[in-house]
């Protein structure tokens, strides 16, 4: 029954008034005449509602007038009426007409390029390459070759590994996949000395293969030789080798910093105020008139893309400006508090130095004025010194 | 007669080659006739239908005449009896 009501409603049908005193005969004679009359319901004495489909609509005129019955149209329901209401409203029509061929053409270019796995590369660098490349914002999809601009950037840029495009929607996701730049190793079978990379005391010097050129106690510069590689002999002469060995040394880790007594701190409020701006391809387009009505504030911004759908992004960017007021405060600290606190702040500053290592000593040198505080905290580790270098005979 | 023997041996429906009519009756609310000849009375509350062998009386209420071709006819509506007049 679905399936006819849906094919009556695509071909149109028209919802009938008949009135005459003859209806039973019109009703036979319509169905003699192969017309397909439905939902037929009797009002009173004389009159019936029915339904009937497009194309008998003449014919039944030609029934009713043999039967003496009246005809009067009372609805037009179904698709063909629905498109010929359309048909006036052209400016509609054509507008979506143009709204659906706007997203099929936007669809064709790139507006968003994303880039990720880079650690060390700056981000700029690489869409700059892949501009020259012919990837960039706006550029058509169906022109850009993926596997030649991988191509052409591997070869220019030795820091990178690996480089992956893949283009979703409107967007090209690009990863990358940096070179991790691995020390020097030199083969077993080749003659190198073994230098200091940081200045220090050597506590400890363990040969297993070469000379030692140090001793314990030795105050080292960075490059110094710790563990030569050759061995001199009354009657072998000299001979070289790989030499080999464990270093440690005492090496210090100092940092400082000068405050003054009074300081100025900013304390921040709880008002915020947004403000949001519009960016369409570089232009930018300011939803606010005023500046700020903050004294002071520190501003944030974040950017957001606009996209249909999961990945279709659209060159327009929404940028929101949050500003934070804060206001500044006097402070003042006295001799110990403030040295607490540079030492607190040095100490964070030199915990990522000082990981993994084994720490014998700290110590915390004051220097005083009628102003201020110059803290200087020095550590004292001990760790394990000494790379190899190729040795140029 | 030389129909019906016909019928036997293909074992086709009573009501294809004849002009036996077919009542089917879907519950309460709905009476299919196929083979009828034509409207003889159409009320509200009675439908009278000629068949070739015989009229064929529909008493209810709100009868509605749901589909009419050439061949059958659909009425549905709160049907209460159906009765039969024998030519």
């Amino acid at each position: 029954m679905i399936l006819k009501n849906s094919t009556d409603f695509l071909n149109g049908y028209i919802q009938i008034q008949v009135e005459g005193f003859f209806i039973e005969r019109f009703v036979n004679s319509c169905a003699k005449e192969n017309i397909r009359l439905w939902r037929t319901k009797k009002i009173n004495q004389s009159q019936i509602y029915t339904n009937i489909s497009i194309k008998d609509i003449k014919k039944i005129r030609n029934i009713a007038k043999k039967n003496k019955c009246h005809i009067k149209i009372k609805r037009k329901r179904g698709l063909p009426f629905i498109i010929k209401k359309y048909k006036k409203r052209k400016i509609f029509l054509i507008s979506c007409l143009i709204i659906i061929g706007l997203i099929f053409a936007l669809s064709n270019f790139i507006w968003n390029i994303e880039i990720e796995g880079n650690i060390n590369i700056k981000t700029e660098e690489i869409l700059a390459q892949l501009n020259e490349c012919g990837l960039n914002q706006g550029a058509i999809k169906y022109k850009i070759n993926t596997n030649k601009i991988i191509e052409q950037i591997r070869l220019e840029n030795e820091q990178i590994a690996w480089i992956g495009i893949k283009l979703e929607g409107t967007n090209a996701k690009v990863t990358v996949v940096e070179i991790t730049e691995k020390p020097d190793i030199i083969d077993k079978n080749e003659y190198c000395n073994i230098i200091a990379n940081k200045e220090g005391i050597i506590t400890k010097i363990n040969v297993t293969n070469g000379t030692a050129a140090v001793k314990e106690g030795d105050i080292i510069e960075k490059g110094d030789k710790l563990i030569l590689g050759w061995m001199e002999g009354k009657y072998t002469g000299v001979r070289y080798m790989h030499a080999s060995g464990n270093v440690e040394a005492k090496v210090w880790y100092t940092s400082e910093k000068y405050e003054t007594f009074e300081q100025e701190e900013n304390i921040k409020t709880e008002n915020t105020e947004n403000k949001y701006s519009i960016i369409i391809n570089k232009n930018e387009i300011n939803f606010y008139k005023r500046l700020s009505k903050f004294e002071k504030y520190d501003t944030i911004e974040t950017n957001k893309k606009f996209k249909l759908f999961n990945n279709f992004y659209l060159p327009i960017e929404l940028k929101k400006k949050t500003n934070y007021e804060y206001f500044i405060q006097k402070k003042k600290y006295d001799e110990t508090s403030l040295k607490q606190k540079i030492a607190d702040e040095l100490e964070k500053q030199m915990q990522d130095n000082l990981k993994d290592k084994k720490i014998v000593n700290k110590d915390i040198i004051v220097d005083k004025n009628n102003k201020g505080l110059k803290v200087r905290l020095i550590y004292e580790v001990i760790e394990t010194i000494g790379i190899e270098e190729k040795l140029v005979l | 007669m030389n129909f019906n023997k016909i019928n036997d041996i293909l074992d086709l429906p009573k009501e294809v080659g004849t002009d036996i009519p077919k009542i089917t009756m879907l519950g309460f609310n709905e009476v299919l006739i196929e083979n009828y000849k034509g409207i003889l009375e159409y009320e509200d509350f009675f439908v009278r239908i000629c068949t070739h062998i015989g009229n064929v009386n529909i008493n209810g209420f709100s009868l509605k005449l749901n589909q009419i071709t050439d061949e059958d006819i659909k009425i549905t509506g709160k049907i209460e009896n159906i009765d039969f007049e024998c030519r």
